[in-house]
């Protein structure tokens, strides 16, 4: 028996089949008769598809299908639509978004795009049957670069969008921000690159599709983090069948970090595939794969110019940004360089003028969709770069400039020049706090060590702001069963998070009742009416809300069942603890006797039926929560080799309330791995003339290992939970991600501060850190 | 084609196999046993990490006809039926998994180094864990994990 409350440690109970091998991830489910599907790929940038001959394919024994785009196209499947929250450009009209079919039309835009779909017996018979395929390509010259897609002349993506133009963006006071520039003691300028990456979740992505023909449905077991938007996709605008058809399931899935939700082309392929062959049909991606058709994340270039007061005081930020998108607007693909970026400028900084204007381009390259923070990393990175660097130019102390110019608690609430609801908070406790864990008095013997040991050392702090996200409804539904189990379904969904530890925790908690007792269900579209999923990290904001709120109608419920035994008043009847009594009275029932008699038709109050305690319900968020929270970083440079080493990691943050300590810090962990992994090591990096992704692979795309991670202390600043749900929680999957790559690439650069070199684009890898130092010397 | 025998879990097995069969897939699509997982195609990622006669192996860089006459031990066969093993128990304790995907060759991997280096320091748990990626955890509470393990598999 185990009854948590709000804010424990309670251990992972998904825990228990994840470490003995019994976890159900796609690839270990086996369907009768399934079919193998593989995904021939475009080895070209850019290529014009004169024809495509399958004859010597089909002639392999067990090759059963080979799908081309025309005979997608023939079967008149629609195109995924993009879904951007951003979908107009800023004279009003539509972004140009070009058809994203399932599998290439005509030419091919990047490498790694779906040309042909393939189905056999066996999947060595698949393979086979890719090579034998012979599509007459026609490479054409690529362009890989967003800045010089924008050029005028440079050569197109698409014939018909002109200038390779998505669409442009702008929020803030142009006129008032300007005049603040041109008021202000100094403009200070940088640009500033936010690398190319990409998530590799551990576990590629790959569906299995099953068409039933007696009943018309499909089911469509996937690694997504999405089960409910994807369906509907897939369902109205590509298959163009009732949504009611598809049956998506999401089993365990291994990671996601964004590169998981958005709408891919392989499962409406398998299901086509299925319906067409009678049989299940199942395809994993592999790694190589994965690396050019997972959607990539980042890759923003801005020039950012602050100003600021000879008092140290700042007065202006205007951030121009050139977004790249790829070779197509992905799911939701154009909202990041544009809105995405744009809410969280200027950090936790006060500021009386704030603009942000951006473009977002077309490039023959994998597209671009949310990883990780989804813009709020990116503007988190440009407002520590350009304030570091104006600290370093100017002759502040980088820590005395921050410390004066953060936002004051007096000064909360209060709207940004962005339109950010901020409410609640305390950045400037939250800055000393992570200063004076990082032991600011005993930095200058460190840095003596290190320089004994023939190490530069470096430190940097990184206030950060951000907020929420994703999909704004969620629903919970708590359903009790006779025999004392309790089913808790969820629309949202772990890709790893825990939700199945901390949804019952906080119903458990709630309620009074035996955390073993609930069984939890997520990722199915039979298991909610609807769904968010996982994006923006919402769960707690949305799912744990919902989880909330459907046991405030249990408790509502029970408080009726109650008064009917204590044949009482229901105004009287009060709950706390997991029991309802009558205060003065020794009249008490827990919430476990109140479920028990909700299946006794002797025991019900008028009007409630047998079970009637079940609560069916959808939380809608109203305003979006600012998560906010500072790191420390302190690194040693090898100046002979341009190594990093993370040596100290200090975090604060502010999420409001913790719901459990222990899976927050893995969230904060992660996102901080994944943040120094995009600061250090990541880069999605493509080949200028070819168009060829040149860190393909986990031989060549650098993750962070364990010996890359610093020693790490955490803790939470619990003074300010937002009222703007009744938790009171912010959201903390991605606050990693925004804190890191300014913390850790700031304190490189204070460890060679000393041979001026000023700035360096990421990934700081040791030959570039290496270059830097020879070049200042 | 080749016809192997060897025995998994303790239990003895023989099959037919084609010569190209990895070992990892001999393992989860032949004998079912799906805990050890495949994240990469370079052997890089380390989730399908076993045991052969004792030494942790990356089991998609071994075919299964190299396994003739092994005795190979999975994440399923670690600890009998309803027990969990130390290291294990100490991953759940610590908080050392999060989606799951790369902890049965993570914990592979660590009961194996454990065995060769019974009380390791922090710096050769991470260096020792270089072949096992995590993209959850950011490996602090893997780390942890595996001392504790060490801790519990000394008494």
């Amino acid at each position: 028996m185990l009854k948590p409350h709000i804010g424990d440690s309670v251990l992972r109970h998904e825990d228990a089949r994840f470490l003995t091998g019994r976890g159900t991830y796609v690839d270990d489910i086996t369907l009768p008769n399934q079919a193998f599907a593989a995904v021939l790929r475009s080895p070209h940038a850019h290529a014009r598809i004169n024809g495509i001959d399958a004859s010597a394919a089909l002639a392999i024994s067990g090759v059963l299908l080979v799908v081309t785009g025309e005979d997608w196209l023939k079967q008149g499947f629609g195109p995924i639509p993009t879904k951007s929250a951003v979908n107009k450009k800023r004279d009003g009209s539509p972004l140009n978004e070009p058809p994203r079919h399932c599998l290439a039309i005509g030419k091919a835009r990047h490498v790694g795009e779906a040309v042909a779909l393939v189905v056999a017996e066996s999947h060595a018979a698949a393979l086979n049957a890719l090579d034998a395929i012979d599509v007459d390509y026609e490479a054409l010259p690529a362009v890989t670069d967003a800045r010089k897609a924008l050029e005028p002349g440079a050569l197109l993506v698409w014939d018909d969008i002109p200038g390779n133009f998505c669409l442009d963006f702008e929020l803030g006071d142009k006129a008032a921000t300007e005049a603040s520039l041109k008021a202000s003691d100094h403009v200070v300028e940088l640009d500033v690159v936010n690398n190319r990456v990409t998530a590799v979740p551990i576990e590629p992505r790959g569906a299995i599709a099953s068409y039933d023909a007696k009943t018309d449905c499909y089911t469509l077991y996937n690694a997504t983090q999405n089960v409910h938007a994807n369906r509907d996709t897939f369902a109205e605008k590509v298959l163009h069948v009732p949504k009611e058809k598809i049956h998506h399931i999401a089993p365990d899935v291994g990671g996601g970090f964004g590169v998981k939700n958005g709408v891919y082309p392989e499962p409406a392929l398998l299901m086509y595939a299925s319906r067409k062959l009678g049989r299940p049909v199942k395809w994993i991606n592999t790694r190589s794969e994965s690396f050019v058709s997972d959607s990539h994340g980042r890759n923003q270039m801005s020039k950012v110019r602050l100003g600021i007061n000879k008092d140290g005081k700042f007065q202006a930020l205007y951030t121009e940004t050139i977004g790249d998108l790829g070779a197509f607007c992905w799911t939701v693909g154009p909202f990041t360089p544009t809105g995405g970026s744009a809410r969280t400028q200027g950090g936790p900084y006060a500021f009386k003028a704030m603009y942000y204007c951006s473009k977002a381009a077309f490039t023959n390259t994998m597209p671009m969709d949310p990883y990780r923070g989804a813009g709020r990393p990116e503007a988190s990175f440009q407002i520590e770069r350009i304030v570091e660097c104006a600290a370093r130019k100017l002759g502040f102390d980088p820590v005395e400039l921050r410390r004066k110019n953060l936002i004051p608690p007096t000064s909360l609430p209060l709207k940004t020049a962005m339109g950010l609801d901020v409410d609640c908070g305390d950045f400037p406790q939250v800055f000393e706090r992570t200063l004076a864990l990082s032991d600011r008095a005993g930095y200058a013997k460190r840095v003596e060590e290190s320089r004994r040991k023939g190490w530069l050392r470096g430190f940097a702090i990184a206030p950060y702001m951000e907020c929420t996200g994703g999909g704004p409804k969620e629903f919970a539904g708590v359903r009790f069963q006779k025999d004392g189990s309790v089913e808790l379904a969820v629309g949202s969904q772990s890709t790893g998070m825990g939700h199945e530890t901390s949804m019952p925790q906080i119903l458990a908690a709630r309620l009074g009742i035996d955390f073993e007792s609930i069984k939890y269900r997520q990722g199915d579209t039979e298991a909610t009416p609807l769904g968010g999923g996982h994006g923006g990290s919402r769960n707690l904001e949305l799912g744990g809300n919902a989880v909330h709120q459907a046991a405030s109608e249990v408790i509502e419920k029970g408080r009726k069942l109650a008064a009917h035994q204590f044949d009482t008043d229901e105004a009287k009847v009060q709950f706390e603890d997991g029991h309802f009594f009558v205060p003065g009275t020794n009249q008490t029932m827990t919430m476990r006797e109140a479920i028990e008699a909700s299946f006794d038709p002797s025991k019900l109050p008028e009007g409630m039926a047998p079970g009637g305690l079940d609560a069916n319900t959808t939380y809608e968020r109203g305003v979006i929560s600012i998560p906010n929270g500072c790191h420390a970083a302190e690194v040693e440079v090898g100046p002979e080799t341009g190594v990093v080493r993370m040596v100290g990691y200090w975090v604060v943050d502010d999420f409001g309330t913790i719901i459990n300590p222990l899976l927050c810090d893995g969230q904060v962990m992660g996102g901080t791995a994944q943040g120094i992994g995009q600061a250090l090591l990541e880069v999605a990096h493509y080949d200028p003339e070819s168009g060829q992704m040149v860190t393909g692979s986990l031989t060549d795309y650098a993750l962070p290992r364990a010996d890359t991670m610093p020693p790490m202390t955490i803790e939470y600043y619990e003074g300010a939970p937002t009222k703007k749900n009744p938790l009171g929680v912010k959201g903390a999957g991605e606050a990693g991600c925004c804190g890191a790559p300014p913390a850790v690439v700031n304190a490189v650069l204070d460890a060679l501060k000393d041979y001026g070199v000023t700035h360096i684009d990421m990934p700081l890898t040791p030959e570039k850190v290496w270059r830097a130092i020879r070049a200042a010397r | 084609m080749p016809r192997i025998s060897l025995t998994v879990n303790g239990k003895p097995v023989a099959h037919e196999v084609e010569a190209r069969t990895l070992l990892v897939q001999y393992l989860r699509e032949t004998l079912k046993l799906t805990g050890t997982h495949v994240g990469c195609d370079t052997s890089q990622c380390g989730a399908c990490v076993v045991h052969v006669d004792g030494r942790a192996v990356k089991s998609c860089t071994m075919l299964a006809v190299q396994a003739d006459g092994a005795r190979v031990t999975t994440i399923e066969g670690l600890a009998p039926a309803g027990k969990l093993h130390p290291m294990q128990q100490a991953f759940h304790e610590n908080h050392g998994l999060q989606c799951g995907f790369c902890t049965p060759g993570m914990v592979m991997a660590s009961v194996a180094l454990v065995q060769g280096n019974p009380d390791p320091t922090d710096a050769q748990v991470r260096h020792g864990l270089e072949g096992n990626l995590c993209r959850c955890t950011g490996y602090q509470n893997i780390v942890k994990a595996v001392l504790a393990g060490a801790k519990a598999m000394r008494t």
